[in-house]
């Protein structure tokens, strides 16, 4: 019984952790607009790929 | 009127700013404020990944239409919406944000689910039927088994709400193909969609509606030689009087509604459903009865749901969702209890109120959230706006046989006075005299006067506003744009002239002078 209590207790204190290291992470990426940042630098790859389409442009 | 409530970090808003595209880092609002913010931006990723980027099928149209690269600043859209909001205020503006944003991420899945070079779901196709950008979806509302989808929305219309940029490309193709530049840039982009061959090909049929200039006019033959005669599927052309205050056209434009349910049925093979009808009449009439009472609220000293948190939302809930989506009706409630709420506290949503103003005109579109700036820079409150000051009328909502018959008329006034036509056409009651009705209604002492530079329906006014406001006696300022284009007017040219009029006129500084020289010429 003392064993499977405690393995509960670690499988616990690692869940909260694991939020705890979530909460940090994904708070940082929110508060320092790191985001955005990222998808900014996204944009220019995706014109590379657009400019590349094959169109029928026509009116 | 000073906000007697310290409000953190709302002093020096534009220390956020960068050259770039993007913020340097986003409003520490005190702990609850910031962590309520933080958990509505993680759940707008959530929506992003769930609706949007676990399906294959959105990811291949990522990298094949141009328009979607401006899907990666949604949430920077919402903290630009956000600026300086605290409590009851900021929390308004994430219920609508929230669920706008959930409603654009299913209309883009669903346009590539039956796009016919992305998914190809013929099925689905066969229940889509295609409608204007600038068309009311109440027409939509009898067919609960059709999926009314609009191009336009997904790839003009919210594209530059995101990026101030998004429609350049496509301005700039529909003019090396001859079209006139001096028409409204709004149809001009739709069209270069079209021309430029990034719009999704699906549906069953469309239907266009004469929206309201040459502009729109131009626009949609482009779009209807390829959908209809490339494309094969079939649109009818629903031509709306846009003298709508007249008695007179009012059985012209019911007939037009009959005849447009009639095309849908015909090609569809669906009918036209009352019991659904009238449960989304309902739902019409509850989102009125609630935008009443906020512009109620707004004509006392303590406004709760106005500037941006009024006009986006009134544009999406009145034009695009037209009672159909139930999950509004929740948001309308939602707000309304919210708005109640600050309204009891006498909650202010910026550090100081000084003029109480309407705007009026059509609003530069890649400055949207100018709303907010002109609450947070100069403490103008913007109490209401001409697109938001559409059609209060209670339409039919019992199912009788009589009401059935005036359902259709319900359609035609709500199409007939969709955001915009209800203001630039009917004549010059409903765009000039009403105006100067709400300015005494708000008990409003400024009107800030969109000059949308290539919208002919206003630009021949602009005397007669003048005119008016000298005899009022109503501090009137123009603010010059063209709506889609920032190269013509860049939104520090926008500002400017709000600058300029504040600091000559009327003598006075900025309750946050770190908003008014911005440069944000590269944002999006």
């Amino acid at each position: 019984m003392k064993s499977v209590g405690k393995t509960l207790c670690i499988v616990f204190l690692k869940l909260i952790a694991t939020v705890c290291c979530l909460f940090v992470v994904t708070f940082a990426a929110y508060f320092f607009n790191l985001d955005m940042k990222l998808t900014a630098k996204m944009e220019p790859i995706l014109f590379h790929f657009y400019d590349k389409v094959k169109r029928d442009q026509h009116l | 009127m000073k906000n007697p409530e310290k409000r953190i970090g709302a002093d020096h808003l534009g220390s956020l700013y960068t050259d770039g595209r993007v913020r340097r880092r986003r409003e520490w609002r005190g702990v609850p404020d910031t962590l309520y913010d933080y958990s509505r931006w993680l759940h707008n990723w959530v929506t992003i990944f769930r609706v949007v980027l676990s399906k294959p099928r959105n990811i291949k149209a990522l990298f094949r239409y141009r328009w979607m690269a401006n899907y990666l600043a949604v949430p920077m859209m919402v903290d630009r919406h956000t600026q300086g909001l605290r409590g009851e205020h900021l929390r308004i503006c994430h219920v609508e944000q929230d669920l706008i944003i959930e409603d654009v991420a299913k209309l883009l899945d669903k346009l590539f689910r039956g796009d016919r070079r992305i998914d190809n779901d013929k099925d689905f196709s066969d229940k889509v039927v295609l409608v204007d950008e600038n068309e009311m979806q109440s027409l939509m509302m009898g067919f609960p088994t059709l999926v009314p989808l609009s191009r336009e929305i997904a790839s003009t219309y919210i594209p530059v709400l995101l990026n101030q940029r998004a429609a350049l490309h496509y301005i700039d193709i529909a003019q090396e193909y001859g079209l006139a530049g001096d028409v409204c840039p709004m149809p001009e982009a739709e069209a270069g969609v079209s021309i430029d061959d990034d719009a999704p090909v699906l549906g069953k049929c469309a239907v266009q509606c004469n929206t309201t200039c040459d502009g729109s006019l131009m626009g949609n033959s482009v779009i209807f030689k390829r959908l209809e005669l490339e494309d094969g599927i079939p649109i009818f052309q629903l031509a709306t009087p846009l003298r709508h205050q007249e008695p007179d056209v009012q059985e012209y434009a019911a007939q037009e509604i009959r005849n447009a349910i009639a095309f849908i049925e015909e090609h569809t093979g669906e009918k036209w459903d009352w019991t659904h009808y009238f449960e989304c009449a309902k739902r019409v009439n509850y989102a009125t009865k609630c935008r009443m009472e906020w512009l109620d609220m707004n004509k006392t000293q303590y406004p709760q749901v106005f500037g941006s948190n009024l006009a986006l939302y009134t544009e999406t809930n009145y034009m695009a969702i037209s009672g159909r989506v139930a999950a509004f009706q929740d948001a309308d409630r939602k707000i309304t209890a919210l708005a109640e709420r600050a309204y009891q506290k006498k909650k202010m949503a910026s550090n100081e109120y000084r003029h109480r103003a309407i705007v009026w005109g059509v609003q530069s579109h890649y400055y949207m959230d100018f709303l907010v700036w002109l609450l947070n820079c100069w403490g103008i409150v913007p109490l209401t706006d001409m697109l938001s000051m559409v059609s209060t009328k209670m339409i039919a909502d019992t199912d009788t046989p009589e009401n059935r018959e005036q359902a259709i008329y319900d359609i035609a006034w709500l199409t007939e006075n969709m955001i915009m036509r209800n203001r630039t056409h009917g004549g010059y009651k409903v765009l000039l005299d009403e105006l100067w009705e709400i300015v005494e209604e708000f008990n409003a002492d400024m009107v800030i006067l969109w000059e949308h530079m290539s919208c002919k329906a206003l630009d021949g006014m602009h005397g007669l506003f003048e005119e008016r406001a000298r005899e009022k006696g109503i501090h009137l300022v123009w603010v010059s744009h063209d709506l889609f284009d920032p190269r013509v007017i860049s939104r520090q040219g926008v500002r400017d002239q709000i600058n300029s009029y504040m600091r000559t006129v009327m003598q006075e500084e900025p309750v946050d002078p770190s908003l008014e020289e911005l440069n944000d010429a590269e944002s999006w």
